[in-house]
This record gives structure tokens, C-alpha cells and sequence, in this order.
């Protein structure tokens, strides 16, 4: 399967990944300064954390959340293998964020909901991949990530 | 090969979809004596508060059985296992031979032998009938005996249909498995809050009415009620094992080695009535809950099916979740105190950091995460269980740990030291990019 890989090189921390993830994923309005008011607050998916670098879910290949979900919210699909919430049956147990080995899973308490990264399953390309300017984001099989040299 | 999975909750449909990844051919035959198959049983306060309806609490869809290929056989219950002759009898008259079996059985609701305890309206919660027998409770008071997380559930869920509950819990605190004295007083406080009384250190000695229940009679006071729910804990389900003649371990919970099986060959066992290695107690132990379940039911069912495949252990791990309207979660032991297996050697230490909304916790032994408890900030809730999981050093990180700053990218060079033992490929990915 594909997964995001970061070159930490060229991450530079400038959020813009956070931003996009923000607007065009997590908003209703699809439109930045609309976007920023919006209540509930839209969640991005990715976190520019540490040093800097952009993390995502990482659709661990066993992954706890889904043995923690206690009534199937939490799916794998299983043509591309990515993990998804299926949002309109979360019941907010917030069980998923207990084991996450990543922390990136956001119990939103504003929108009852667990909130994380399915890398734009619906879409032809992750977002912040798409817009990172300095080309840190690309999408890489799994199998190829640990050749690639930093 | 012909497999038989005795029980129809989250170990055994687990251990089936972990069977059929490797097996797609051999024969499964289910059995479980709830009548309604695949459902949640986390979710029965959120069917009797009518939050969710039935169809909603399934955890697995409908066609599971037919998509898995498996036989099921709901509402039989099974009489007895030979494990020498590899046959279970069932109530409906009929003899099954297995190759593999799992004893997927769960627990069973205590029913406290206080003096009036068989009158009408007083019930557990623990299976679909006892949450539609709640449910269709008429009534205007309730009370409700044990407060631990199904207690405290079913009382939020009697208050949302306008019922009146009062919360008893004979230890001094709520949550007494899940919560230290701290966090147990910031989530009562929110029970509270939402109108419920709650009466800690009081004890129920017995239950006033003729035919029905009409008080609860404590050391302190006469409480009036219509209804009762008792929720004081669950054993293990081990009739069948017992009969077997498998081993039974302290806290009566069926013991199995790390690949699961029971002290019978070829007879695994997995779930609530499954006695495991626990990492935080470092001791054998029954930790009754969902996740442990699954993946218990995840490694039972890739033995059975021939890969060799070691269990880590088990440790308790409870969220709250929006039910009680204050996120809380809580891992592993909750005081270094309550560890059984505690040596002269041993170093215990606790780490606290309490704001106005938020508390955080910290049980170390020998510098290794043993328990955690989260209370308001939680989304970083599962790096601590990863580290509990991976019983690696943290003692050097101690102030990032308890920071509000926590991330996973700043934990690498604890990964990468032990690297060893974070060997899959979503954290050796990380770990390459020298970070």
C-alpha cells in the first residue's frame, strides 16, 4: 500500500499542509477565511510536530484502533488499506485516541466525532502532499519507503 | 479443518476474521447463546439511554456470517467440551467434533447475594435482555449498585430518559478500577453535575418490596426506588472449562499461554474469561475489556490456524468518552501500590500534574510506564499505552511526558533506542528519516 513519506530536509514547519488539511478537508466552506470561523472548528489531519515534521496517520499495517473500536467505526478499506472513520456511527468513546501509538487521532468534542487523516481516500492526491512548497509530502509504497536514503 | 468458536462477541468474531486471513476453506462452526448476534456489548447504556437503536449497536454487519463462511448456531448453548474426544455437546441434542476450538465464553454479571435480590425490576446489564428489560422499566427513581464504568453509564443513561438515579458505590470513590482518588473526584463532579446523586462509601444491605423492589435499604439511609441496576463487576464465564477440566487460574479466569491455548492441546481460549499475562501488573490477570478481546481474539485465531504467533500481554486500558461529557482515560494500574508482583528491587514512582480542567498521571516501575490517567487533555493518551505496551525506558523524558507539548516525533529517540522492540514497519519508517 501507499503511504506519505516526509523528507525532513525539506520540511520546513510552515504549516501550509495544516492549513490545507484544514480548509479544503476538515471545513464546510472549502474557503480559508471562511473557514477560520467556522464553528465547530475545522480539525486538520496532519501535525507539524517535533522538529519540524508532518505527521499523519500512518494506516499502521496492525493497527490498534481498529481492534479498539467497539462497533466497526473504525474500517480498513481493503482495496488500498487505508484506515478510515465511517463518522456517522462514532459514538465518541474516544477508545481509538486511548490506543493510537501516533496520537493523532482527535476526539473532537465539538463534533462528537474521532477525527484523523484516511490521506484523501476519496481524492486523487493527498491535499497536503499537494501543496507542500517545498515537495517534503510525497506518496510512496510501503514497501519502497525504507530504501529511499535521507 | 474444522473449527469451533464458542461465544459470538468480540474475541471470537475477532479470532474468525483472523482465521479466515489465513484459512478460507475449513469449516466454522459458531455458537453463542445470544440470540442477537454481532452486537456491541460496550454499547448496551448508549440502547438504554435511546441513543442508538438496535441495528446501530452491531459492531460487525449482518452478512458477516455468510461473507466469512461460517455456520452459526445462535441461541444454542453449549453443555459440555471432551477435550480428549474433541467434541462439544450442545442444548439442542447434537455432538460437534473440532480440530481447533476457542473458548470465547465472556463474563458473566455478578449478582451480589444481598437479601431481596431476586424481586422484579432489579437487573444487570450486561446482555440484550438485560438492556431491553431496563429499557422497558417503568418507573421514576432508580438505583443504581457499583460504580464502575457500567454503572456510571447506565446511570447517565436512566437520566437521559428522565429518570432519577442515585449512584452507590461501597468503596470511597467513583470508578475505584479506573481512577485514583483525583481524577475519580473531577469525573464525579461531572455526574454530578448532570443531576445524579452519587453516595460513595455506603454499602447495600438489602432490598425493601413484595413481589417488586420498592428501596434499597444502606448503612446510612432508605433510598425509594422503582427500579435497580447492578453493576458490580463481572467473572469469568467458565462452566464449560471447568467441566473440561482446563486449568483455572487465581482470579478464576481459564489460563493460556502466549499463543492462547489453554491447558488443554488444540482448546485456546480468549476474552473476558481469559486469564492472561498482564505487562503493567507483570502477573497473570483477567482484564475484562473490549480491546484486550479483540486482540486476544486476533493472536487465538492466527495459532489455530497454524502461524505461530506470541501474545504480548494484556493491560487494561478504559475511556469515558463523551458519555460523561469530560474525555478520560485511563491505563494499566493507577497506583504503583497495586502492582502484584512488586520486588524489594523495584522503584516506584509517581508523576502528577493537576490544572484547573486537566489532570495527568504518571506510574512508573523502574522507569517504565506501568500506568497513565488523563483526565480533559487526551489525544496524546496513546503514546503512554504504546510505551506501556513496549515497557521501554522514559525515565529521561519524564518533563516531555507530562508536557501539554507531547508528540510522538519527539519520543524517536526513545523508539530508537529500543528499536528492537518497535520493529513495525510504520515506526521503523519514522525512525529512518534520523530525526
Amino acid at each position: 500500500m501507499k503511504v506519505l513519506m516526509v523528507d525532513k530536509e525539506k520540511c520546513t514547519g510552515c504549516h501550509q499542509c495544516e492549513l490545507w488539511c484544514g480548509t479544503e478537508i476538515a471545513s464546510t466552506s472549502k474557503e480559508l477565511a471562511r473557514a477560520i470561523n467556522e464553528e465547530p472548528h475545522p480539525v486538520p489531519r496532519v501535525y507539524v510536530e517535533g522538529k519540524p515534521f508532518a505527521l499523519q496517520c500512518r494506516h499502521c499495517e496492525s493497527a490498534p484502533c481498529l481492534d479498539a473500536c467497539p462497533n466497526g467505526t473504525m474500517r480498513r478499506d481493503p482495496e488500498t488499506g487505508l484506515i478510515y472513520v465511517n463518522e456517522q456511527t462514532c459514538i465518541a468513546c474516544w477508545m481509538c485516541v486511548m490506543v493510537c501509538p501516533f496520537g493523532i487521532i482527535n476526539p473532537s468534542s465539538s463534533m462528537k466525532v474521532a477525527i484523523k487523516c484516511d490521506r484523501c481516500r476519496n481524492m486523487g492526491y493527498p491535499i497536503c502532499a499537494e501543496v507542500c512548497p517545498t515537495g517534503a509530502l510525497s506518496l510512496v509504497e510501503r514497501k519502497d519507503y525504507r530504501k529511499k536514503k535521507f | 479443518m474444522r473449527y469451533i468458536i464458542v461465544g459470538g462477541s468480540a474475541a471470537a468474531i475477532s479470532a474468525v476474521e483472523s482465521i479466515r486471513s489465513l484459512d478460507h476453506e475449513s469449516s466454522i462452526d459458531l455458537f453463542s447463546d445470544e440470540e442477537t448476534p454481532l452486537f456491541s456489548r460496550v454499547l448496551l447504556p448508549y440502547y438504554v439511554a435511546e441513543e442508538l437503536s438496535k441495528p446501530l449497536l452491531n459492531f460487525r454487519t449482518a452478512d458477516f456470517f455468510e461473507e466469512n463462511k461460517v455456520t452459526p448456531h445462535l441461541g444454542v448453548k453449549v453443555t459440555s467440551l471432551n477435550t480428549a474426544a474433541k467434541a462439544i455437546r450442545t442444548t439442542d441434542g447434537q455432538t460437534y467434533a473440532f480440530d481447533k476450538l476457542l473458548l470465547a465464553t465472556g463474563g458473566k454479571a455478578i449478582v451480589p447475594p444481598i437479601p431481596g435480590v431476586d424481586k422484579e425490576g432489579i437487573s444487570t446489564l450486561k446482555t440484550m435482555a438485560d438492556a431491553e428489560r431496563i429499557y422497558n422499566m417503568k418507573g421514576k427513581r432508580a438505583v443504581v449498585i457499583g460504580a464502575g464504568s457500567i454503572g456510571v453509564e447506565a446511570c447517565i443513561s436512566l437520566t437521559r430518559r428522565g429518570i432519577k438515579a442515585t449512584l452507590l458505590e461501597q468503596l470511597g470513590q467513583v470508578m475505584p478500577t479506573v481512577f485514583d482518588a483525583e481524577a475519580a473526584e473531577i469525573v464525579q463532579k461531572r455526574i454530578e453535575d448532570l443531576g445524579i446523586d452519587v453516595l460513595t462509601g455506603e454499602k447495600a444491605l438489602k432490598f425493601t418490596g413484595d413481589k417488586r423492589v420498592t428501596g434499597v435499604v444502606t448503612d446510612n439511609r432508605e433510598l425509594s426506588c422503582d427500579m435497580v441496576v447492578l453493576s458490580v463487576g463481572v467473572r469469568p464465564q467458565t462452566e464449560l472449562a471447568v467441566q473440561a477440566g482446563l486449568k483455572i487460574g487465581e482470579l478464576k479466569g481459564i489460563r493460556v499461554d502466549e499463543t492462547m491455548m489453554t491447558s488443554a492441546k488444540d482448546v485456546y481460549a480468549a476474552g473476558d474469561v481469559a486469564e492472561t499475562h498482564d505487562i503493567a501488573r507483570n502477573a497473570y490477570f483477567l482484564n475484562a475489556i473490549w480491546p484486550c478481546a479483540f486482540e486476544q481474539g486476533h493472536f487465538a485465531g492466527l495459532n489455530m490456524a497454524g502461524r505461530k504467533s506470541a501474545y504480548p500481554g494484556s493491560y487494561r486500558r478504559n475511556s469515558i468518552g463523551n458519555f460523561i461529557g469530560i474525555p478520560a482515560i485511563s491505563m494499566g494500574v493507577t497506583h504503583a501500590e497495586s502492582c502484584a508482583m512488586a520486588s524489594e528491587e523495584d522503584e516506584f514512582r509517581e508523576i502528577r500534574v493537576r490544572t484547573k480542567d486537566a489532570y495527568k498521571k504518571l506510574v512508573l516501575r523502574n522507569g517504565k510506564i506501568i500506568g497513565a490517567i488523563l483526565v480533559g487533555q487526551t489525544q496524546k493518551a496513546g503514546l503512554m499505552s504504546i510505551l506501556l505496551k513496549k515497557q521501554v525506558n522514559v525515565a529521561d523524558s519524564i518533563p516531555l511526558l507530562m508536557s501539554d507539548r507531547l508528540n510522538f516525533m519527539d519520543l524517536l529517540p526513545i523508539l530508537r533506542r529500543n528499536a528492537d522492540q518497535f520493529s513495525e514497519p510504520e515506526y521503523k519508517e519514522l525512525m529512518d528519516t534520523g530525526l
